[in-house]
């Protein structure tokens, strides 16, 4: 699959007034501008559930799932600026969901080694730290409990304040703090082993 | 200044603007070993998350813009049980919240069945008679709708869900015969009619599959 762009440029530059512009045209029925939501915000959403469902197939129709939903509950939303939340609680619903179905379905088949990442870089030791040090950090997530992998995920890597996640979540704001400080212990006890032998 | 806060800390290896002392938290952080050392965290877990390439995904607007213009109706089977169940399970609330508090009475079938009605709260009885005459009323809807369905299905898959539906019935039948007012024994044949019902969606899912 071919890549986006860099994820600063679109999760880092995002403008809130276009933001409120758009939804208010998409509520009015406008394709085009939920088209324009669609192509900012689904690349986000599509990592996330990637990330939380670690199955290609699935995370891309999951993605599909949520705009779906998301343009279905457009009138829920109140507030512009907090578009990108409100479509990771729905994806996160989305998640739940596809989990739910798996499971009753059978036992999920283990994610494939994912060799296609290995990206042409300047030296091979660069390579090398590279992919192994993606492959450590897929498998540090995917130690993660789901809820808690949600939550640390919205907060480093896709940037969302605090409260936005206690509402993506149905969480207290409490909670998403304690859920993400023990996320990130367990995160570093894995990475820590690595990062200190690659130093 | 006392240490930043851990979400001060995040604002800044986030590279959040807006926080007004984040010229005041980086000095800081320059003299704390602690703070630093966090930062530092922050910043590498931060780089490698983000480090990943955001994968291409215009390819999946088609499939959002076909079910946008034709949305996928749920059946109208589909929406009574979905009705049903939640009425079912509204009328499994009240039970509870009718119920004198501690644990509900052991089942003995053979002495409940003997024990008199008016020895139950009237109002515990009536919300398991409306939550089972519910789930009965969701019952006969699906029934009727695999009636109409079974005579376009294989004739022998036909047969073997007719047998499974029967016996479903037959032991809901029993349970039912022997509950009597007893109120725990009631609450387990109301999850055996949420089974059956379940039962009788998944069938009807697969014949209309089977027969679209």
């Amino acid at each position: 699959m071919r890549a986006a762009s860099l994820p600063g440029e679109v999760l880092g530059a995002r403008d809130r007034d276009s933001d409120e512009e758009l939804l208010s045209r998409a509520r009015a029925g406008d394709p085009e501008a939920f088209r324009v939501i669609f192509d900012r915000e689904a690349p986000g959403v599509r990592r996330f559930l990637g990330d939380l469902l670690r199955d290609d197939a699935g995370a891309d129709e999951g993605t599909q799932e949520t705009f779906v939903r998301a343009h279905r509950r457009l009138g829920t939303l109140e507030q512009a600026d907090k578009l990108q939340g409100w479509l990771f609680g729905i994806a996160r619903m989305v998640f739940l969901e596809q989990i739910r179905r798996k499971r009753r379905e059978g036992p999920m088949p283990e994610p494939a080694e994912d060799f296609s990442r290995t990206d042409c870089g300047p030296s091979p030791e660069a390579v090398l730290l590279s992919s192994e040090s993606d492959r450590m950090l897929d498998g540090a997530l995917a130690d993660l409990d789901d809820e808690r992998r949600s939550a640390l995920l919205m907060r480093i890597d896709h940037g969302l304040g605090y409260g936005e996640i206690a509402a993506a979540m149905g969480w207290s704001l409490q909670k998403v703090k304690n859920e993400i400080h023990r996320a990130r212990l367990q995160l570093r006890a894995r990475l820590a082993g690595y990062l200190e032998e690659g130093a | 200044m006392t240490h930043p806060t851990q979400e001060e800390l995040e604002a800044v290896a986030l590279g959040e603007p807006g926080d007004p002392r984040a010229t005041e938290i980086e000095a800081h952080v320059a003299g704390c070993t602690d703070c630093c050392r966090e930062l530092a965290w922050l910043r590498t877990e931060r780089t490698l998350l983000g480090r990943r390439p955001l994968l291409e995904t215009t390819h999946l607007w088609p499939g959002v813009a076909a079910r946008l213009e034709h949305p996928r109706r749920r059946t109208h089977w589909a929406w009574r049980i979905a009705v049903a169940s939640g009425v079912g399970a509204a009328a499994a609330a009240v039970l509870f919240a009718v119920l004198p508090p501690g644990p509900l009475p052991v089942a003995q079938p053979q002495q409940s069945a003997r024990r008199p009605r008016s020895a139950i709260d009237p109002k515990t009885l009536a919300a398991l008679d409306r939550a089972e005459a519910d789930y009965r009323n969701a019952a006969k809807v699906l029934e009727g709708e695999y009636d109409r369905l079974r005579p376009q299905l294989d004739p022998e898959l036909a047969r073997r869900w007719d047998e499974t539906l029967t016996r479903a019935r037959a032991q809901l039948g029993e349970s039912r015969a022997v509950a009597a007012d007893d109120v725990n024994v009631r609450m387990r044949v109301l999850d055996g009619y949420a089974g059956y019902l379940r039962s009788l969606r998944d069938l009807l899912q697969e014949s209309e599959e089977a027969n679209p």
